[in-house]
């Protein structure tokens, strides 16, 4: 058995997608399949919270649906990043890199530093 | 940007609710069959493979709800979920929604109806152009108590050419008309207006035009008519522009038509308040310019300049009254009683509206608290219901609806009820209004226009809502927060949830009979008041008094010899009439508030506030006719004529005022202006002059005969020509009408015989304002009295058939009947006194706030108190005695056998 999936840092999911759709244009089990390759299994993310969130983005401009045939030929909704979504993610990946560097620090921080 | 894509994205999705679910559908069975293949491929069976991905996903429907609860559309779709569930469960019990729902007709329509007129009346402007700069000039002379006259004509024209305040003055002057011409003369009420009047008020004409500033002079003889009066004597027809009528017997041009809804002059000011059927130009006469100190009756309006402030129109109105009074010719002035005089400006709107305020915020009110009543009644409702959907909602919860979800369902609910409601309530307004207005007292300005606006759809949607909630959100709270567990297991016969709803039900119905006894306080005080004012001796008695008032026209009797003339061949010619017992003609009437004039009495000083003392002139019988009691001296004889030594009647009233403790017989007055001494020889009984319940004011009686030709035939004062006849007759007054008019048209074949009325009616008439009060407060109480009532006895019924178990166990431990009959009623007092320790409370509050409606009776009369209070328990009483009753017919064995 793997160890238990980690929850998802609040917020974040919004992001992740983002981030796999900039690789290539996916499907919705193959998003969620590729984040839990990526993180080597430790973000399990499930449907219920994976649909909203495309929903979401969709109504926010920062995604779009195609149908598309998959390598079975099978029909299945695609999700494309686009321009403003991209523009989104680079700004989310700064913020967050400045978020983690310093919380990196803080948590490294020992007597000596201060 | 993003925002409005995602509200266009709600939209769209809202109207393609088919194609968003089925790709959704798709979508999610994609993902599963990709899942599943992934898993084959990790070398499980194809059957498998499917039920691990399945398992894995979970609930397709609870994944495709939290889709959907993404976009902000789906709380507008839950919500109308929410609707149609609360119509389906509201249609499932019939009984409940229809009582419901009609008593919260009846609360809102009350309001609806009742905010039409207020909102026409005291929140909308007056009809016309810029009406917050129209100004109601008056005369004062606070010093001696009279703060507001109208003005005289040489007054006001100093007003016109010195002011500096206003854009424009005009004078208004109400008049009444025979109209001739086109069929029968008939009497009509019309209005001299100044040429600046019409411009001023800015609604232009339908057909023609205004009088031109040129036209308001004597001679020019043009009329405006009322769409009312065009519309029911000319049939509306177009070419009546230019078209000549006859009034007074003389040709007037008819040069414009008003539209429908133009009413002027309105009610409130204090003189000329009658709407006008048509206008004539004011026209001054050179005599009437010279009137100095005559005659008082010229309703003032002005439109304030730009940039001018009322407090600066009033300080330029006492620059002005002291230049006026500088005028005046020194003999007029000593009636001034040395006081200053000053012309005081109040806005127009303000003195239409001031009489009628209090009484329609008192109505207003009254109609507040019969909707708080309904709503507290269908609350108590709502919490019986609860109890029965105890089961339905734990299941709800225990599914996992939220507290929140569940009170949004609740109040759906509430809201349906509240808006049927309301809609039903609107159109029991639009047909109830009428009624209001045919009671309503002249008072009430602009009746025609109370209408049914979009401020109308706003305030009962307002007031539907806010019901909803007040009704709904008690019960809704509790039923939706009930002990879960214990509802699931007992099935909502749980002894403390039952506890906690008796006692919210208590709460509602305790407030209930609060505020019904306030209501019911205010109308036993209005209805003992009423009681007082019927009860009044009036002085008079007015059975089998037939009255008319028979006008002259000065051009057929221009001198007083022909009018004194005329009038007494009138008395001597209905004397003889079969069926006429006593006949007698007086320019004013009681109950009509008679005319004001100073007197100077010999021997006592000019100083102070002058007598004011009401003036009627009589002439044959009619003290005898009146019944009005002679109580020293003597009546007037027709020996009493011009030729005779002047004499005069005065009042008790007057007697004890002026002359108390002395023998008034043969002391001696004048009029003003240095008329002939008149002396005393009779004391007759009071008379109402005015409106009953007004005080009495001190009278004289004048023979007709004696007054001076100055006075009858000057041109100044028409009064002399429109006496009135009063007869006292043997059966019924209306059937002898006719005879007498013909008897009148015997004399004079043109005459137009106006007002005729039998006296009770018009003592009845006199009534209206007061009736219209406590009529509508007691219906309006009396409602709440019903309600509460029902109130209370659906609690008891209620929360008896809950606790029949407990009765059944006490009766078979051996509790009588009467025990339990006692325990039931103990019950429902207590509630009622809760609600009465609160009621009395608030209506010591409230009830002083109808002071000014009250007649003989304060505002916290004990008697009313105690005796309502009283009332209201013993319909408390026999609320709670059927369900105590049923209460002891409860077989114990059932009871405990059902449990």
């Amino acid at each position: 058995m793997p160890a238990k999936p980690a929850e998802l840092v609040q917020g974040t999911l919004d992001m992740l997608i983002l981030k796999t759709l900039a690789l290539e244009p996916l499907h919705g089990y193959g998003i969620g399949l590729r984040i839990r390759q990526i993180s080597r299994g430790v973000f399990q993310v499930n449907p219920g919270s994976l649909f909203p969130a495309f929903r979401r983005l969709e109504r926010q401009g920062l995604i779009k649906a195609d149908w598309r045939a998959t390598e079975n030929n099978r029909r299945a909704k695609y999700y494309i990043l686009t321009e403003a979504g991209r523009k989104k993610l680079k700004h989310e990946t700064r913020d967050w890199e400045t978020q983690t560097a310093a919380i990196a620090r803080i948590l490294a921080a020992s007597m000596g530093e201060l | 940007m993003r925002r409005l894509r995602s509200v266009l994205a709600g939209f769209l999705a809202l109207f393609h609710k088919e194609k968003s679910e089925q790709e959704l559908r798709e979508e999610l069975s994609s993902y599963l069959q990709s899942s599943a293949e992934e898993k084959v491929l990790a070398g499980m069976s194809a059957e498998e493979a499917l039920r691990a991905a399945r398992l894995e996903m979970g609930s397709a429907e609870v994944v495709k709800e939290e889709v959907r609860a993404a976009g902000w559309e789906n709380a507008f779709e839950s919500c109308g979920q929410d609707l149609r569930y609360a119509l389906r469960t509201l249609r499932k019990s019939p009984g409940f929604t229809l009582l419901a729902v009609l008593t919260l007709a009846l609360g809102i329509g009350a309001n609806a109806a009742l905010f039409s007129i207020v909102n026409t009346v005291l929140l909308q402007p007056l009809p016309f152009k810029d009406p917050s700069r129209l100004m109601m000039l008056y005369e004062g002379l606070p010093q001696v108590g009279s703060p507001k006259i109208p003005f005289s004509a040489p007054d006001f024209s100093m007003v016109r050419r010195g002011q500096k305040s206003f854009e424009s003055v005009g004078a208004i002057q109400d008049k009444e008309f025979e109209l001739s011409g086109h069929g029968e003369p008939d009497r009509i009420i019309g209005a001299r207006v100044s040429a600046s009047i019409f411009p001023m008020l800015g609604v232009p004409p339908v057909l023609g035009r205004f009088f031109r500033p040129e036209e308001d002079a004597p001679g020019q003889n043009v009329a405006v008519l009322s769409y009312g009066l065009w519309q029911s004597r000319y049939g509306g027809r177009p070419d009546i522009v230019g078209d000549t009528i006859e009034l007074d017997r003389q040709p007037y041009t008819v040069i414009g038509v008003m539209p429908k809804h133009f009413v002027f002059p309105l009610p409130g000011p204090r003189a000329n308040f009658l709407p006008a059927a048509l206008w004539v130009p004011m026209a001054f006469t050179p005599a009437e310019l010279q009137g100095w100190g005559l005659r008082y009756d010229l309703s003032v309006l002005a439109r304030l300049r730009q940039g001018v402030t009322v407090q600066q129109a009033n300080s330029e109105g006492q620059a002005l009254g002291a230049a006026i009074e500088s005028q005046y010719p020194q003999d007029v002035l000593k009636d001034f009683y040395g006081a200053r005089l000053v012309l005081p400006v109040f806005t127009w709107g303000e003195e239409v509206r001031g009489p009628v305020r209090p009484l329609l915020l008192v109505l207003m009110a009254a109609v507040g608290l019969v909707l708080l009543i309904a709503c507290a009644n269908v609350a108590t409702l709502l919490v019986s219901r609860a109890a029965a959907r105890q089961r339905e909602i734990a299941v709800r919860r225990a599914l996992g609806a939220t507290r929140a979800r569940l009170l949004r369902q609740l109040l759906s609910e509430s809201l349906l009820l509240a808006l049927v409601g309301g809609g039903l309530g609107l159109l029991l307004a639009f047909w109830g209004k009428g009624a209001l207005l045919a009671l309503a007292p002249a008072d009430i300005p602009l009746p025609q226009n109370v209408g049914f606006g979009p401020g109308m759809l706003l305030f009962v949607l307002g007031i539907s809502f806010l019901t909803a909630v007040l009704f709904g959100l008690a019960p809704a709270w509790y039923t939706a927060g009930a002990d879960l567990q214990q509802s699931l297991q007992e099935g909502g016969r749980s002894r403390s949830t039952g506890r906690a709803r008796h006692r919210l039900q208590g709460t509602f119905v305790a407030v209930e009979f609060g505020v019904a006894l306030v209501l019911l306080i205010g109308a036993g005080l209005l209805i003992r008041s009423f009681g007082k004012l019927l009860g009044t001796d009036l002085g008079f008695d007015p059975a089998h008094v037939l009255t008319m008032e028979i006008p002259l026209p000065a051009q057929a009797y221009p001198r007083a010899p022909q009018i004194r003339n005329f009038y007494q061949r009138l008395s001597e010619e209905v004397s003889s009439l079969p069926g006429v017992k006593q006949a007698g003609i007086a320019d004013d009437l009681p109950l009509q508030a008679a005319v004001f004039h100073t007197m100077e009495i010999e021997g006592r000083p000019q100083v102070g506030k002058p007598p004011a003392v009401a003036e009627t002139w009589v002439l044959g019988n009619y003290f005898q006719t009146m019944r009005i009691p002679l109580r020293e001296g003597r009546l007037f004889t027709p020996q009493d004529n011009e030729n005779s030594q002047p004499v005069v009647i005065v009042s008790q009233r007057m007697a004890k005022e002026y002359w108390p403790g002395q023998d008034p017989i043969g002391k001696r007055l004048r009029q003003e202006g240095n008329q002939p001494w008149i002396t005393i020889v009779g004391v007759a009984g009071d008379v109402n002059d005015g409106p009953v319940g007004r005080p009495r004011q001190p009278h004289i009686y004048i023979p007709f005969l004696q007054l001076s030709d100055s006075l009858t035939a000057d041109n100044v004062v028409g009064e002399a020509r429109s006496m009135n006849l009063a007869l006292r007759v043997a059966g019924d007054p209306a059937a002898l009408a006719s005879a007498v008019v013909a008897r009148v048209h015997s004399l004079d074949p043109d005459v137009a015989v106006a007002n005729i009325a039998a006296m009770p009616q018009v003592v009845s008439s006199s009534l209206a304002g007061p009736r219209f009060n406590t009529s509508l407060l007691s219906l309006f109480a009396g409602f709440a009295l019903f309600l509460s009532a029902i109130g209370i006895y659906g609690v008891l019924a209620y929360a008896v058939s809950q606790q029949r178990h407990e009765i059944g166990i006490r009766m078979a431990l051996g509790a009588r009947p009467r025990h339990v009959l006692r325990f039931v009623l103990a019950w429902g007092t207590r509630l009622a006194c809760l609600g009465a320790v609160f009621g009395i409370a608030a209506a010591f509050a409230l009830t002083r706030l109808m002071k000014g409606l009250l007649y003989g009776v304060g505002a916290t009369d004990p008697l009313t108190f105690a005796g309502v209070t009283l009332l209201l328990l013993g319909v408390a009483l026999l609320a709670s005695y059927v369900p105590a009753r049923r209460a002891t017919k409860v077989d114990p064995m059932v009871a405990l056998r059902c449990e």
